[in-house]
């Protein structure tokens, strides 16, 4: 048996060849020129982002006074947990789970009256001191009806300014209750954040709403708790709160500089503003937009939330009156509490492009620009539940979980309008690209506005602009090699090149893996004319199947559909895996400041009506839309003449 | 102009308003459930929760060696347990000769299967153990590995390797059996190594060992993979194939699992890899090993302990042979059939006879046969996908492939060494095949829940691409059902998963199948999805058939359920890349058997085709700026392969 086991030992040995064989470590000099990778393993030694990483900046939990009095019981346990990608209960009773865990999410409580109403749900001692506090807790106990009109009955407390003094002063910041609750918030992010696998990052909403009119921003910090708890958060009731964003910018410095940590802001729903989100001459409050503020506001807000529950905010139909795709999740009624009615003038300073747009006017007059900013989408759920897939939606708010009635109901209502059930949106996420999923490579990711919004789906895209692509550097499974080393990543910028050549760019998308297929990628350039005036064109780059781009850049041939709404689903028989562009802008002009992003657009699928429509066998109310076309919107690249 | 102090939060509470009235009109969200149309199959609103059926694709290599393998460690690989799973679970790693190596996307799981024999000796050498320098032989080696040159280590190795097998000069006082000190402590390093390693839901490190047994150079290995922790796994030694307490024959190593699995109440399987290099041992359907019959016993023992097969690895495909299969078109992928695997360069060639008892789907149309015959299907196994590699790095991809060992690790040389040859022919170093990847649909990202799907065989083999498969069987399936994007509600519900049993079919009534794939998200799209019966017919002969149920591109399937229209070929060779604008991104049916008798036993797996992507030696040649070997070919359909679903009359 000897020579039987030691042949066991050489089992491979066939596969040896030991014969002066030359094993050596392949350097730059034995590899092609012509690859891109910086060591024979493609993933290896890679010097610039390589990761998507899928989040979101803006949640909400019970411990949001709006959020808790409709319902919500989820705290900031549950909304981690169900973050990465656990299975929880809902407020309303549902077991609910994401279809893939996210990496990474901000939790951005509104911090006016932060616990308040967790602490009412609960019937916490000082709650229940109060004779108010004990009827509003017993009313919430009873739930049903009884909920509903303690709910109401808290409202009304409010618009009266009848809300206990000792209440008010529990939870506004300083009082002991207050800082306990932003304790448990910084105390349980902490908890959750685990490098590598996922980020809880930091934050709450600080929640302007002047008349109405949506200002809202949230914060985010780079740090930990240790930083965090050294502050409180900003407010906007005085005396120590403000509406005012330049207070806000005043709290974020001072919260760096007393801390030595990082925060930024990020503003949403300028569809909402009535035109006061993106000034351009006068601020609602009612002062210049001058140097001073278009510094603060670039300094601070490096991204903008383009699209979320409330609404998608990359552009209106009356601004782009050229653009297919504009009118997308429109919500154009008014402002938040429709208290005033939109008018048309408003929406140039509600949109994303159009402040992109307003950005290069106000660089030229000020020396900066104040919305050179990055695209993020988000929920802004108030669930507890970050939900932007159409066949997974929670809803806006727990009053809008999943029922068969939840189309049915004004979401928004006044004298003056209101915006149905049927047009909430489920959307958005936001795709991070970085080194590694921690809370330092994330918010430098968002500092150098390497992000961008999808309205849901997990679309990949790549975006850079450089002077040389060719298309010969599509020739390659992984173009960033190429795309890092002669270019910059969205967020970045390009001066003017001294050969005068016109810029290039490559953008690359892969579909969601167990989404839809593409329909098509287009840049979208915005620029600045010599007679000050801003202009915008659709360029469509790369189109699925045999449509053709016409000479004016244009596609205008649809990618059909194949939704069928009796089943809630779609064929992915049509559109592309994946679409991969080159394009040189034919249009350029070296003397004008300008700015280009990718719109990836799917293929049509059904919209979450829909999935309600089959889950419950119920009808669709007449006027709402019914299929969507999902897209990514990556944050821009620049381009300005000068070279500072 | 400052607003009053509630008022911009009320509005917020405003907003919501009206909205809470519907909550209140509906109370009843617990009893949604009862709102669902029927149309609906999710448990619960949300679709992804409240789900009773596995849903997580764990995508893992079950056999890796490290330079704890003696051939490993001679080949140069230092790289150790540690190394494997850190490398496994995506961090970037140096290579045994300096690379440094990621990869793509992490490993959900990794079994490291060292070879049991000598286990742990090079490295314990190279490191300079006092008890292997106290041999002259021992010091020698050790003093000639620290001053050799990169060139030189492998012949310092193979004189070791010399020394034990044509000159039986090895001192056997330091020769690593599981009576040594080395071999127990290498062991419990291991062991050791997987539970710090092990963190369930994030990454699972299953423990196991390969038991290596190579008769004559005929390939009958198997690894065998622990369900177990360290507290039950360190009660018994790994089984070798050194009498008195190893043994090559398979048998005995059934027993081993045996008292293993009696004496500490603890689970093992066992998967057999390699039948092409066996030379007809592998799937004996007359005698076994030891030259004794087949019996009730060995068909039992073999059906118990080996519920699935390594169908895929980088010593050569091994689902089917085109002899035996020669209407399959797809069959000759990746074949190795020089002969067994002898040491030295001259292997015992093959014969065209060992062939049937090699392979795959020779093998379970075999199985059909033997069932008949002792009452029990000895090959009734799923599928897995494995490396193989022992470089200490689970690469399978093409465009990452660090080799078979740590010899060939990229160079540009390593395409044009001789690798084996017999009488059959000469076989050189790029038919290394960058492969496998072993797919598993679990509930849990943990060694209980992996170990549980192996055993009921929902697992699937892929040739490195990371495609998603769903595979049911059942005798209602219909197009509607796949009307969603969620065929597994109705395909747990209607029927069974791969790896499952139909039996008794209702009277007119032929199995359906459903199948559903999605394209590796990165990688290339999909060509077709086949599926393959073989089936023992009345006379007690085995038949099989390939049907095309699903193509991409509108191409045709005939009427013999056969599409003979390529997909075509987008590979560009120069830059080593190719385009995803032919195929499919995704591909699905439903498919019911044509030809399908009732009394008869067949099995039914699917088999998905990738569109033509560069093989790994296109990529070698590109990034080295050299050129692709003669022979070699530029590019490859990567494929799938499910466990089968089997029919049984009764």
């Amino acid at each position: 048996m000897k020579r039987r086991f030691l042949f066991a030992f050489i089992c491979n040995l066939t596969l040896l060849n030991l014969g002066g064989q030359d094993i050596g470590t392949p350097d730059q000099e034995t590899i092609n020129r012509l690859y891109p990778g910086k060591t024979y393993s493609p993933w290896a030694q890679r010097n610039f982002p390589s990761n998507v990483y899928w989040g979101e900046t803006h949640l909400h939990t019970g411990l949001s006074l709006d959020a808790g009095l409709f319902g919500c019981i989820l705290t900031h346990d549950e909304a981690y947990r169900f973050a990465r990608g656990e299975e929880v209960t809902s407020s309303t009773g549902l077991k609910v789970k994401l279809g893939r865990p996210l990496d990474w999410i901000v939790i951005t409580d509104h911090s006016d009256n932060l616990g308040l109403a967790t602490d009412i749900q609960k019937g916490k001692p000082n709650i229940l001191a109060e004779e108010k506090g004990r009827y509003w807790h017993e009313g919430f106990s009873k739930g049903g009806e009884e909920a509903g009109v303690a709910a109401f009955d808290l409202i009304k407390s409010f618009s009266q300014g009848t809300i206990p003094k000792q209440l008010l002063e529990d939870y506004s910041p300083g009082s002991p209750i207050y800082n306990s609750v932003w304790e448990y918030i910084t105390e349980t992010a902490d908890k959750y954040n685990d490098p590598g696998k996922f980020t809880a990052l930091i934050g709450f909403e600080w929640t302007s709403v002047p008349k109405g009119f949506n200002l809202h921003r949230n914060v985010i910090l780079r740090d930990d708790k240790y930083r965090a708890q050294q502050v409180v958060p900003l407010t906007t009731q005085p005396p120590l709160g403000t509406t005012d964003p330049m207070d806000l910018y005043k709290w974020l410095e001072a919260y760096e500089s007393k801390t030595g940590g990082q925060a930024l802001a990020i503003s949403h729903n300028g569809n909402l503003s009535n035109g006061w989100l993106f000034p351009s001459e006068t601020t609602y409050h009612g002062y210049d937009v001058d140097k001073d503020y278009v510094e603060q506001r670039a300094k601070w807000e490096p991204l903008y939330e383009v699209t979320q529950m409330k609404g998608d905010g990359e552009t209106h139909p009356y601004l782009s009156p050229n653009d297919e795709f504009a009118d997308y999740e429109t919500w154009d009624t008014g402002n938040l509490d429709l208290s005033e009615l939109k008018t048309n003038d408003m929406l140039s300073g509600e949109y994303a492009r159009e402040a992109l747009k307003t950005g290069l006017v106000l660089e030229k007059r000020h020396g900066t620009n104040p919305y050179k900013f990055g695209m993020v989408g988000a929920t802004d759920s108030h669930t507890g539940l970050t939900t932007a897939e159409e066949d997974n939606y929670f809803g806006k708010s727990v009053s809008v979980e999943p029922s068969p009635k939840r189309m049915e109901h004004p979401f928004i209502k006044s004298e003056l309008g209101e915006i149905p059930g049927q047009s909430i949106v489920a959307s958005g996420y936001q795709g991070v690209w970085a080194d590694e999923n921690t809370r330092e490579a994330i918010f430098d990711a968002m500092i150098r506005k390497e992000t961008y919004a999808t309205t849901g789906p997990r679309i990949m895209v790549r975006f850079f602009g450089g002077w040389d692509y060719t298309d010969n550097d599509l020739r390659s499974r992984a173009p960033a090699f190429v795309g890092y080393e002669k270019g910059v990543p969205m967020g970045g910028d390009l001066r003017r090149n001294t050969e005068g050549k016109a810029p290039t760019f490559m953008v690359f998308a892969l579909r969601d893996p167990i989404g839809a297929n593409l329909d098509r990628i287009q840049i979208i350039k915005g620029w600045l004319d010599k007679d000050g005036q801003t202009k915008e064109r659709i360029y469509d780059v790369v189109v699925s199947g045999d449509r053709k781009i016409a000479k004016d850049g244009r596609c205008k041939t649809p990618v059909g559909s194949t939704v069928d709404v009796e089943r809630a689903t779609w064929y992915n028989t049509i559109g592309a895996s994946e679409l991969m562009a080159v394009w040189t802008d034919p249009d350029f002009n070296p003397e004008e400041k300008a700015f280009y992003y990718a719109r990836v657009i799917e293929i049509p699928t059904p919209r979450w009506v829909v999935y309600d429509k089959v889950r419950f066998g119920i009808e669709i109310p007449k006027g709402t839309e019914l299929t969507t076309q999902e897209r990514a919107y990556t944050s821009p690249i620049w381009y300005k003449p000068d070279s500072r | 102009m400052r607003t009053s102090i509630t008022f911009g939060i009320v509005l917020l509470v405003i907003t919501l308003f009206y909205g809470v009235t519907s909550a209140q009109e509906s109370p009843i969200q617990t009893d949604l459930k009862k709102a669902f149309s029927e149309k609906y199959k999710g448990k619960s609103y949300s679709p992804y929760a409240a789900r009773e059926f596995p849903n997580q694709l764990l995508w893992g290599d079950s056999h890796l060696h490290t330079g704890y393998s003696f051939d490993a460690g001679t080949a140069g690989c230092i790289l150790t347990p540690e190394d494997a799973y850190r490398f496994a679970r995506g961090e970037e790693v140096i290579s045994s000769f300096g690379i440094p190596i990621k990869l793509s996307r992490p490993l959900d799981w990794l079994a490291v299967t060292d070879h049991t024999d000598n286990m742990g000796f090079i490295l314990d050498l190279i490191a300079g153990d006092q008890t292997i320098l106290a041999t002259p032989e021992g010091r020698d080696w050790h003093d000639r590995l620290e001053s050799a040159s990169k060139d030189e280590k492998p012949e310092i190795a193979y004189d070791i390797i010399k020394s034990l097998m044509v000159t039986k000069t090895f001192p056997m006082e330091i020769y690593y059996g599981p009576e040594s000190a080395g071999y127990k402590s290498t062991w419990e390093s291991i062991v050791r190594t997987a539970e710090q390693y092990n963190d369930p839901g994030n990454f699972t490190a299953i423990i196991g060992y390969e038991w290596t047994s190579t008769g004559e150079g005929n390939n009958l290995h198997r690894n065998v993979l622990y369900r177990d922790d360290a507290s039950k796994v360190l009660q018994m030694l790994p089984f070798t194939t050194v009498e008195p307490l190893g043994s090559l024959d398979p048998m005995e190593l059934w027993k081993w699992m045996t008292r293993y699995e009696e004496r500490t109440g603890g689970n093992v399987l066992a998967i057999a890899h390699n039948g092409n290099l066996s030379n007809g041992l592998m799937f004996p359907v007359d005698a076994q090993y030891t030259g004794r019959k087949l019996d009730e016993l060995y068909v039992s023992q073999r059906a118990k302990w080996e519920p699935v097969y390594e169908i895929t690895q980088i010593k050569g495909d091994g689902e089917a042979h085109p002899l035996l299969s020669p209407s399959d078109e797809f069959a000759d992928y990746e074949t190795w059939d020089f002969g067994n695997i002898v040491p030295g360069n001259m292997v015992v060639a093959k014969e065209d006879q060992m062939l049937p008892r090699e392979y795959a789907r020779e093998a379970l149309k075999n199985g059909l046969v033997l069932e008949d015959k002792f009452g029990s299907n000895p090959y009734k196994m799923g599928f897995m996908g494995a490396t193989d590699s022992h470089t200490g790095l689970a690469t399978a991809q093409e465009d990452n492939f660090f080799g078979k060992h740590s010899g060939y690790e990229p160079d540009p040389n390593r395409m044009n060494h001789l690798f084996m040859q017999s009488t059959r022919g000469i076989m050189m170093s790029w038919g290394q095949v960058a492969a496998g990847l072993g797919a598993v649909w679990a509930k849990d990202n943990t060694r209980e829940a992996i170990f549980d799907a192996i055993e009921r065989k929902e697992v699937y083999a892929t040739t490195g691409s990371r495609m998603s498969v769903r595979f049911f069987g059942g005798w209602d399936f219909l197009e509607s059902d796949l009307r969603s994007r969620e065929p597994a509600f109705a395909g747990y519900q209607k029927g069974v998963p791969m790896g499952g049993d139909l039996t008794k079919a209702p009277s007119g009534r032929a199995p359906t199948f459903m199948v559903y794939a999605l394209r590796d998200p990165i990688g290339g799209n999909l060509d077709r999805i086949q599926i393959i019966k073989g089936w023992m017919d009345g006379n007690g002969e085995t038949h099989e058939r390939i049907y095309d149920v699903a193509v991409s591109d509108g191409r045709q399937i005939e009427a013999n359920g056969r599409c003979t229209t390529p997909v075509g070929n987008t590979v560009d060779a120069e830059s080593a890349s190719f385009t995803n604008t032919i195929g499919a991104s995704e591909l699905a049916t439903v498919w019911r058997d044509p030809d399908f008798n009732p009394g008869q036993k067949a099995f039914y797996y699917a088999r998905v085709i990738e569109i033509p992507t560069p093989r790994w030696t296109t990529i070698d040649a590109f990034r080295f700026g050299i050129d692709i070997p003669e022979g070699a070919p530029i590019s490859t359909q990567e494929r799938a392969y499910t466990s089968p679903i089997w029919y049984s009359p009764n």
